[in-house]
């Protein structure tokens, strides 16, 4: 009987067809691809969601107007239009404000309902007038209808952004127009990624706005779920949405057969989230995943894992980590800030509005460890917040080093000396599974508490969907988070990072009306000696403001099985380096 | 026998009566405000806090608070929990099945080995066997399941490529998620035999081994030592002497015998055992990516989402007392003196 149990016991393990160490091992799920990540999603909606976690996803599901060339970060070739309008083919006016957009015919939607330019000029209305707090819609809201937002500074929308976008998008014939106020030069890089089409028809049955003056108020700046389109999709892309499983972090993508270029050869993109980084580099080197989310400091363990492979110094247009201030932090059943009073305990919701608060922190943090200890020295220290694979970028611009006894005067001189007599206690936030961004928040941590014994910060990791909402209701009084260019050019960097306007400074409650001024003349200068002057002067106030700390200017670096095939690096794609264009993707162990 | 069980099931509400009182008491520390999304349903109301507050009383006195909050959670209600992006009563329904699942295919073979190797142990006192228990027993306290599942993982997916982490390979993935899979009670190894996929039965078994495994090491060590001291006592008393001597056969002895009355301490500690197994096992489940209950527990706590803290210490609670119970009645059936008091 034992005999009989341990030879059972045996065929068990044997029937698991397990490979023996050294034999080559075969393409586990050949036409699926998995990607292990630490992100889960924000939403699925193309006007509302402007985090790289969603935005691969969307992008893979929706189709924009235009694209990038395979890698090339300037060339466009068209995708939803079927030309890239320029001032030759006469698409562009020579007064470069007119753009003409011939749409593609025999495109559908995954439900099968045909692609119309109505569709087009419906999903552009649609994202430029949903306009969430934070959102993308200023992207395409300031070239299209000149001013950042659909509301004014006391938050009431403004009537005329539904009659001014309806005149400056028109369906004409087969073409789409784009009027814009100004010339706008990065127009069709922005239009190479946002703003995907939507099927109209599909979107209002489902409940979403009806495309009409009298409705559109009630769709500006809505919650997050409240849209169909928070967790459906319907796209013309490669891909469609299988299944997004928000309690597993897991998202399917089954391939689209009817797609209009040739189906991909990939049947399904499975993206999930796997914070534990052991368990993301067991399930790689035993196939069962193609690529895993990885930072640096973890290289090291993947090194010459067989059918692994390791590809180095991927050029970013990135800027990451970057410590935000909240200068207004919402005290409302806020577990962040302790008794929310400068006692000690605590901080107030303006704590950070003090300028010298910040040069403190500016001055406290070890760049230079940061970058030898966690990058392994593949970085220089950013000089502001113009990565320098950009022109605009100054490797003079002034930036803060390390130095404690500079760090200590500024303290002892914030709120009058109040911060330095009673301390202070908040938590100092990254989103969970970063230990990048977590090594961050731990320097600086310990830089700032050795300074004075009443100074306290918890530090405490935050799933990536409760972070960005966290982070929008302005609850962390200071957060580490970073920015991916939407398209290549310096203004989507101090934009985002600087204008009141701008996604962070909304969040933060951050407000330099020359600097607002400043970045809003840079975008208009056609001079590219003139704008380079602009962005010197906007880092050199940004510097004197310290609305952030910018830490450094890296590559990227991505993993996977060295069965995949096909894939391309683009900087501005999104999550390029784990994700981007599944598209051209393949599995195939013969090319080894 | 009939009368002891009506008592401590009379008994049950009041005990689980104090259990919400002292949670919701706890709650009082918080504000108003974070208390809301207790009672939220949808998400969207998360940004409307403030007719939250008023619609449940958060601001008024105690009582009407706990009475507001006692009639929601007894229809199920325990609102919307910002981790797993569900309703509270749905995390937990979508999230316990796994965790059940692991903790019996983790208990059920600590019980019979803990039992079996501990009275075997006291039997062949500093014998090998003894010894062989003895080992067990202290590199299953001294290994952390940290340690022994980042182990058992390398040795057994990270080298020989089987017992994969997760709770199902991809193909069963997709399969459950297919229309040709009903998920009839969440319970992946029973669904799986409802609709009569033997090969997801034995996927979902494999993924389960190394789980299951760790938590076995970690826990047979203390039924084995409190089984072999408990049987050494009994072994040494008087009645197991006369019965000896009467000529009652040896295995009689120690198993009819000696085994019954040692099983009380044992009883105890295995029903905390399996409490603690089915409350969510943190370490475990996050280093086998293992959708349980324990993981969503912890990423809740991590990011202060109280409805999902208190929902998670709902369960615990509830566990812990029908544990309890299901120890007290145990004792009565072993031990005649306890229901006849």
């Amino acid at each position: 009987m034992k005999k009989l149990t341990l030879t059972a016991a045996l065929f068990l393990l044997s029937s698991c067809g397990n490979p023996q160490p050294g034999e080559p091992t075969a393409i586990k799920n050949p036409d699926t691809y998995t990607y292990l990540t630490i992100s889960d999603l924000d939403s699925l909606d193309p006007a509302w969601s402007y985090d790289t976690a969603s935005h691969l996803v969307i992008f893979n599901v929706y189709e924009p107007l235009l694209g990038y060339k395979g890698s090339s970060t300037e060339e466009l070739v068209p995708v939803i239009a079927s030309q890239v309008p320029s001032t030759t083919n006469g698409l562009i006016s020579p007064d470069g404000l007119t753009y003409t957009f011939p749409i593609r015919p025999g495109v559908a939607f995954q439900d099968g309902t045909p692609l119309t330019p109505e569709d087009v000029k419906y999903s552009l209305m649609r994202f430029l007038l949903q306009d969430r707090a934070g959102g993308p819609s200023s992207l395409l809201l300031e070239p299209i209808l000149g001013y950042s937002s659909t509301r004014d500074d006391r938050g009431r929308v403004m009537e005329k952004a539904f009659q001014e976008a309806n005149s400056r998008l028109q369906v004409q014939g087969d073409n789409l127009v784009i009027e814009i106020p100004e010339p706008y030069a990065p127009l069709l890089s922005i239009l190479a990624t946002w703003a995907p089409s939507i099927s109209k028809q599909w979107a209002i049955s489902h409940g979403d706005w009806d495309g009409t003056e009298s409705t559109w108020k009630e769709y500006n700046n809505p919650q997050k779920e409240s849209s169909y389109l928070f967790e459906h999709m319907n796209g013309t892309g490669p891909f469609m949405l299988e299944r997004w499983d928000k309690k597993n972090k897991e998202i399917v993508l089954l391939r689209n057969e009817n797609y209009w270029q040739a189906p991909a050869q990939l049947r399904r993109v499975m993206i999930k989230g796997v914070n534990e980084f052991t368990t993301r580099k067991l399930m790689l080197s035993a196939g069962d995943a193609d690529t895993i989310s990885v930072e640096r400091s973890q290289l090291s363990q993947l090194r010459g894992i067989p059918g692994v492979a390791i590809i180095d110094d991927l050029p970013t247009i990135i800027m990451s980590p970057v410590v935000f201030f909240t200068f207004h932090i919402n005290p409302v059943g806020n577990p962040h800030i302790g008794s929310g009073k400068l006692d000690g305990k605590g901080v107030p919701p303006d704590f950070f509005s003090d300028v010298d608060v910040r040069k403190g922190f500016a001055y406290a943090l070890d760049y230079e460890a940061f970058i030898q200890d966690v990058y392994q020295g593949k970085g220089t220290q950013a000089t502001g917040c113009i990565p320098k694979t950009l022109p605009g970028h100054d490797p003079n611009a002034p930036h803060y080093n390390h130095d404690l006894k500079r760090a200590e005067e500024h303290f002892k001189q914030a709120w009058g000396g109040q911060v330095w007599e009673k301390g202070f206690h908040f938590t100092l936030t990254y989103n969970a599974g970063n230990t990048t961004r977590q090594t961050l928040c731990q320097i600086l941590k310990v830089n700032v508490e050795k300074l004075n014994p009443r100074f306290k910060i918890d530090i405490r990791p935050v799933q990536w969907s409760t972070y960005l909402s966290a982070s929008q209701k302005k609850m962390l009084p200071m957060f580490t988070l970073g920015w991916a260019a939407d398209f290549p050019d310096a203004h989507n960097f101090v934009f985002p990072m600087l204008h009141s306007r701008g996604n962070y400074p909304a969040q933060q409650g951050y407000k330099n009306p020359e600097i607002d001024r400043l970045v809003e003349q840079a975008i208009a200068e056609t001079d590219p000696g003139k704008r380079k002057e602009l962005y010197s002067t906007i880092l050199a106030l940004a510097y004197q403001d310290v609305p952030h700390l910018v830490v450094l200017d890296t590559v990227d670096l991505r993993v996977q099985r060295d069965w995949v095939k096909g894939w391309y690096h683009n900087p501005v794609l999104p999550d390029s380096a784990g994700g981007g264009d599944f598209y051209p993707i393949y599995k195939d162990a013969t090319e080894m | 026998m009939a009368s002891y069980l009506i008592r401590r099931l009379a008994m049950l509400p009041f005990v689980a009566l104090g259990v919400t009182l002292l949670l919701f008491a706890l709650l009082q520390l918080l504000s108003p405000e974070m208390r809301a999304s207790l009672y939220v349903k949808d998400p969207r109301q998360l940004s409307a806090l403030e007719s939250v507050i008023e619609t449940y009383h958060l601001r008024d006195p105690f009582p009407i608070q706990y009475w507001t909050w006692l009639k929601q959670i007894l229809v199920g209600d325990l609102g919307y929990s910002e981790t797993a992006r569900m309703p509270v009563a749905e995390a937990i329904k979508a999230f316990f099945p796994a965790t059940f699942e692991l903790a019996l295919t983790a208990f059920v073979p600590t019980l019979l080995v803990g039992i079996w190797l501990g009275t075997k142990a006291a039997v062949y006192q500093d014998r090998p066997l003894d010894h062989f228990s003895r080992f067990m027993a202290i590199t299953g306290y001294s290994l952390p399941s940290f340690v022994l599942g980042l182990l058992l993982l390398m040795i057994f997916y990270g080298r020989f490529n089987i017992l994969p982490p997760g709770r199902f390979s991809l193909e069963a993935d997709l399969f459950i998620h297919s229309a040709n899979f009903t998920p009839f009670t969440g319970f992946l190894l029973l669904d799986s035999l409802l609709n009569g996929k033997l090969w997801i039965f034995w996927d979902a078994l494999k993924h389960l081994i190394l789980p299951a495994a760790t938590l076995f090491y970690n826990s047979v060590a203390l039924l084995i030592r409190i089984t072999r001291s408990s049987m050494l006592e009994e072994i040494h008393k008087d009645y197991v002497r006369t019965a000896r001597a009467k000529g009652v056969e040896e295995s009689d002895v120690i198993n009819k015998h000696a085994r019954k009355n040692a099983l009380i301490p044992v009883i105890t500690s295995s029903s905390l055992l399996l409490v603690g197994l089915l409350g969510g096992v943190v370490i475990t489940e996050t280093i086998f990516n293992y959708p349980g209950i324990g993981r969503w527990g912890v990423n809740a706590a991590q990011q202060l989402d109280i409805a999902g803290i208190m929902g998670f210490a709902l369960v615990s609670a509830t566990l812990f007392v029908l544990g309890n119970l299901a120890a007290d009645l145990l004792y009565a059936f072993v031990d005649p003196r306890v229901r006849l008091k």
